[in-house]
């Protein structure tokens, strides 16, 4: 090892640096870019140039313009209804997956996981290829009858963004619940087992209470994700399917108003924490240990 | 769980078995048009072809859009994980303000993209940097930081507390345990954070998308083109992309998953 008889000098040197770089590189490249923003959003635009003077202008026209309040309500009942979806999916296949003994456990849950890795863009593009008017499902529903012709119900509207963020964020519910049925101490089903419940009454009173913070934790993942998206709407949503991340990213494009999409970004910031606050308080786990 | 009656299994199963297939579809899409002509939604599935792994050799925009991912990936890898684990090694030890830091360098991760890039690309201009693969390594490394240092922060958790001061009780100098004993503890973590970091900031496409100059990166150069649809060598791409993706994170859980297994049992 070199430089042994001088690590006194050295260290302090390195402990100073190592001080400043652990409070600075955090403050200069998170907080202070937030903070800015925050500004922002405070500040105006005159004939394309940002007026530096602050008011308060961004936040009326957000709550009085008859546009925006609906938009972001109906975005947010949108990611509301695709965390549901995701976890009326994802619970039974995580459920099924904690009935798998050893390897076949993971190996399935890894295989459940590996879309995760294809590019998302490529994801939204193939979702929409088989959403379309030539698409898989209107193919499949025209065989089963079910539709006499393909129909443009699954595509360029709310339903296409509902349908596609959904199917991009299973593996995200997925994950969290399984984590919490694993966690479930076998010894409180064998009692309860024991004690002559039936299966169903085991998993209504033991296992499906004992698993809520997963839910409670993927509800809250997959709703964040959902919102902060803006490149799904974009692609699938056409000109009916107007989301929050859509109005909000056209602020820094074509609308130009950076101060207004700051302001806008606040709203999103502070639902955003409000879902991740619920799903942290309802996501702790308490009382498995036994 | 052997509670279950049998059509209940059988039902979950099915309900697995659907799953799988929802999210496996919409890969199948360019895995299946890499290889066979598809006009109008139908497969020509008479003639498997590799013509589209051809035009792709040819495709040099593509490829350079290839090239500056994997060039900010790498950058992006080097900073985060230097950083992370700088940042894991300091506030390992109780300091103050360390929850509060912690939170700071989680928010990027926590945020949706759209915020993180928007605050970034205000910043960015603020301070006069102009938009380019600086501002997009700036934008990942930041992404990333949160995983690279939690990965290495478990695993200093984990690490026994009698390793360092068994180093230091047989005369070792800090400098010398740091080299000697912590860092070789911590390297497979390093290593497993630094494929994460990679996987993420090859895929990263909202924060990029705000944050980036003329050079894009893949993910923003095939948003760009979706909009007039692809060519067939893309298929080709994503499907060479995607086992390579997944050759990568078998990679990361060999690094990463027996370790924190075997720490959850103790």
């Amino acid at each position: 090892m070199s430089g042994t008889s001088s690590t006194l000098p050295g260290e302090r040197r390195l402990s100073l640096l190592v001080t400043v770089l652990a409070f600075s590189l955090p403050i200069i490249f998170v907080l202070v870019p937030l903070a800015i923003f925050l500004v922002y959003s405070f500040f105006s635009v005159d004939q394309g140039t940002i007026v530096h003077v602050p008011t308060l202008g961004n936040y009326i026209r957000f709550f009085t313009d008859p546009i925006f309040l609906p938009v972001f309500w109906n975005t947010i009942v949108l990611c509301v209804s695709v965390a549901a979806i995701c976890i009326l999916l994802a619970y039974p296949a995580a459920y099924f997956l904690t009935t798998l003994k050893g390897r076949w456990r993971y190996a399935l849950l890894m295989l459940l996981l590996v879309p995760l890795l294809m590019s998302y863009v490529i994801k939204i593009y193939a979702i929409r290829s088989i959403l379309g008017l030539n698409g898989f499902l209107n193919k499949a529903l025209v065989a089963l009858g079910i539709l006499d012709h393909p129909s443009t119900l699954f595509v360029f509207n709310m339903n296409a963004i509902l349908l596609t963020l959904s199917l991009l964020l299973i593996p995200f519910a997925i994950l969290p619940i399984f984590l919490s049925l694993e966690r479930i101490p076998q010894t409180l089903l064998r009692a309860s087992d024991d004690l002559g419940a039936s299966g169903l009454q085991t998993f209504l009173r033991i296992t499906l209470p004992l698993s809520l913070p997963g839910v409670a934790s993927a509800a809250s993942f997959v709703f964040v994700l959902a919102i902060g998206d803006f490149l799904t709407p974009q692609m699938v949503g056409g000109v009916s399917g107007f989301t929050f991340g859509r109005i909000l990213y056209s602020q820094f494009g074509t609308a130009y108003n950076w101060p207004f999409g700051a302001a806008l970004s606040v709203a999103l910031a502070i639902v955003v924490i409000a879902a991740i606050l619920v799903g942290e308080r309802f996501g702790r786990s308490r009382g498995t240990t036994v | 769980m052997s509670t279950l009656p049998r059509p209940s299994t059988i039902l979950l199963a099915a309900i697995t078995t659907l799953v799988a297939v929802l999210l496996y579809s919409p890969l199948f899409v360019p895995i299946v048009s890499s290889f066979f002509t598809v006009s109008h939604g139908d497969v020509d599935w008479s003639s498997p072809t590799l013509s589209t792994y051809r035009a792709l050799a040819g495709n040099t925009d593509i490829l350079a859009a290839l090239r500056t991912t994997l060039i900010v990936g790498v950058c992006t890898v080097v900073l985060s994980v230097v950083s992370g684990t700088l940042l894991a090694l300091y506030y390992h030890g109780r300091r103050a303000g360390r929850s509060f830091l912690q939170f700071i360098i989680f928010l990027p991760f926590l945020m949706p993209p759209i915020i993180s890039g928007l605050a970034l690309l205000i910043f960015f201009r603020e301070i006069g940097l102009e938009r380019s693969l600086l501002t997009v390594v700036i934008g990942h490394t930041v992404f990333v930081l949160a995983i690279v240092y939690r990965t290495v922060l478990m695993r200093l958790q984990s690490m026994s507390r009698t390793l360092v001061e068994a180093s230091y009780d047989l005369g070792a100098t800090g400098w010398q345990t740091f080299w000697r004993i912590i860092l070789p503890n911590l390297s497979s973590a390093m290593v497993g954070g630094a494929i994460l970091a990679f996987a993420l900031s090859f895929d990263e496409t909202m924060i990029t998308i705000l944050v980036t100059g003329t050079q894009s990166t893949l993910p923003v150069r095939l948003w760009a083109m979706m909009r007039l649809g692809f060519s067939p060598d893309i298929n080709a791409l994503v499907a060479l992309i995607l086992m390579f993706t997944v050759l990568l994170c078998v990679l990361a859980a060999r690094f990463l998953i027996p370790r924190q297994m075997a720490t959850e049992r103790n």
